[in-house]
């Protein structure tokens, strides 16, 4: 997926009223979009820069690229994971310059792995499983709209969804074969995490909150795919430490589902 | 006695086994395995079991049509290029396949099918050249179409103005794969130490293409000359594992008369076929505007029939 990175301005120094946006977190946010502000949030946290999670019911058309989450900081406004690091990089702040070339090089690969099968197989269950969707889905997702703009918005969104999914060959998936995916996926990770605290030794980077993100989010809010990360006793153990390293500590509150 | 599994590709070119990406990738795979497999090099992909290319036909008359079933398939019946692996190896494996196929996959595309020069002057030429009459007048511009939408959709449709923004930007993190890619190669000979796994025969066809062809317009191509390793593991995988493919390269000009010679008893069929045509085009007109007309010829021969009966009654008599 590409990522569309804005000019970035001179380092200025982080402010303090810094936000991030999102969708409104209890009835319209799906799993994909949670997945990914968790991810931001937690790099952030990381990093030890403030930041204020704001939701908004039309978080997504605001954002620059159309995806969500994106933080406003200063006059600047940039979403995504990815121009979001090298944007914090720009501002001197970095989680990955202690790492070699070699490891640089499986970070963005991980990162990929993640957003090549994670992040598709969440959007496959949202979007193209029918009784998420029916469930689930349609009525979140056009929660915030009167009848009839909700049901609009959410049958475009699918069907643009189910276009991606077919050109990428997941149109023709079951959801048994998504989920044999989302094992494989799980099990690299868990061979890669080994019995270290971070995934690359002592010192988080953005890999760990990518993971830790889609991941924890998948714990929290899924049955099926939960099943699968379950069946990785490290996975879950790095999630908890994050959590309670990098949430709880701070009592951000922007949380509030514990694992179990 | 079960029937040899065989697989349809696209026949070889530019110096490479095949042409096209996903089958230079399956092909490649097989060497390393040296799986028994029966090779169909074609240039028509209605020829191939499935109309699409590559195609493997099982043993059991079973049609496989995607590079990753495909390798799946050949690692079930045995031959397996990664069953050396560590796990850790195999994760490693998955990540990467998913680093090119996100940002390397989609610049390829776009260097051999979208990019005006290269489409016109290396692609398009292959494709005509080498498909039959008259699949090669309209199969190209179709591949052409299917393959800039699918780059569509995966990058997202490009504001007018942005356009070129987008291409810089998919083209600058291509060239961070590759940089990516050749640190992680290291001095190795291959990607898992001296064995090749499936990893380097994906890395390997995404490579070869880019380096072997002779592209008028080719950015990526020269970011990855600059690559040594990457050059020196492609060649070395090239000489190892296809050593008179480079003996090919003369033969290409033969190539395209290859198929001609298959498709000859069709070319016969449909010169006949349109010099009929032709024929049956020139007298329509003829009679229709009056260049020959058959009204004022009747009056003109009318001695002549009478003059026939008249012999034919000479003759009676």
């Amino acid at each position: 997926m590409l990522r569309r990175s804005i000019c970035l301005a001179t380092a200025e120094p982080w402010p303090e009223n810094a936000t991030l946006y999102q969708q409104l977190k209890e009835e319209q946010i799906l799993l994909s979009d949670n997945a990914a502000s968790l991810a931001v949030q937690a790099f952030l946290q990381m990093c030890n820069l403030p930041i204020k999670v704001v939701c908004r019911s039309n978080a997504e058309y605001m954002s620059p690229s159309g995806k969500v989450p994106f933080i406003h900081v200063g006059n600047q406004v940039v979403s995504e994971l990815g121009p979001i690091v090298q944007f914090v990089k720009a501002k001197g702040h970095s989680l990955s310059d202690g790492l070699d070339e070699v490891q640089k090089a499986e970070m963005k690969a991980y990162m990929e792995l993640v957003n090549n099968m994670l992040l598709t197989a969440e959007l496959y269950l949202q979007w193209c499983d029918e009784a998420t969707v029916r469930e689930i889905t349609y009525a979140r997702y056009g929660s915030p709209y009167p009848w009839p703009l909700n049901h609009v918005l959410a049958y475009q969104k699918q069907w643009e969804i189910k276009r991606k999914m077919k050109a990428i060959g997941w149109g023709s998936k079951t959801l048994d074969q998504v989920l044999e995916d989302v094992d494989q996926c799980c099990q690299a990770l868990s061979q890669r995490l080994g019995t270290q605290p971070y995934f690359f030794n002592k010192q988080p980077t953005e890999l760990d909150a990518l993971v830790f993100g889609h991941l924890y989010t998948i714990l929290t809010t899924t049955d099926e795919l939960s099943e699968k990360v379950k069946n990785y006793s490290n996975l879950l153990a790095f999630c908890r430490r994050i959590e309670q390293h990098y949430f709880e500590d701070h009592a951000r509150g922007g949380i509030s589902v514990r694992l179990s | 006695m079960a029937a040899p599994t065989e697989l349809f590709c696209w026949a070889g070119g530019w110096g490479l086994p095949s042409v096209d990406l996903d089958s230079l990738t399956v092909l490649t795979y097989a060497r390393f395995t040296g799986a028994p497999l029966k090779v169909h090099k074609i240039t028509n992909p209605w020829r191939s079991p499935s109309g699409t290319l590559p195609a493997l036909r099982t043993s059991h008359r079973e049609i496989i049509t995607t590079p990753h079933k495909i390798i799946t398939h050949l690692q079930k019946e045995k031959y397996n290029a990664d069953y050396d692996l560590s796990a850790r190896q195999r994760a490693d494996t998955l990540a990467f396949m998913s680093l090119v196929e996100e940002k390397l996959l989609p610049v390829l595309i776009h260097t051999f099918w979208v990019d005006a020069k290269n489409y016109v002057e290396v692609t398009r030429k292959w494709y005509a050249e080498a498909m039959p009459f008259p699949l090669n007048f309209f199969l190209p511009g179709r591949m052409q179409r299917q393959r800039m939408e699918h780059l569509q959709l995966l990058c997202g449709e490009p504001r007018p103005e942005n356009e070129e923004e987008l291409e810089k930007e998919l083209y600058q993190e291509a060239r961070e794969c590759l940089t990516l890619l050749s640190q992680r190669l290291g001095s190795q000979k291959f990607f898992f130490g001296d064995a090749p796994a499936s990893l380097d025969a994906f890395v390997f066809s995404c490579l070869a293409l880019l380096l072997q062809t002779k592209l008028p317009s080719g950015k990526l191509q020269a970011h990855l000359r600059g690559l040594h390793n990457l050059c020196a593991y492609c060649s070395h995988i090239l000489s190892l594992y296809f050593p008179w493919e480079g003996a090919e390269a003369p033969p290409p000009r033969p190539a395209p008369t290859g198929p001609d010679t298959e498709e000859e008893p069709y070319r016969r069929r449909s010169q006949v076929l349109s010099v009929l045509a032709g024929l049956a085009a020139m007298v329509g007109y003829a009679l229709l505007s009056g260049i020959v007309s058959i009204q004022r010829a009747a009056p003109a021969r009318s001695p002549g029939p009478r003059a026939l009966s008249m012999a034919e009654e000479d003759e009676e008599e």
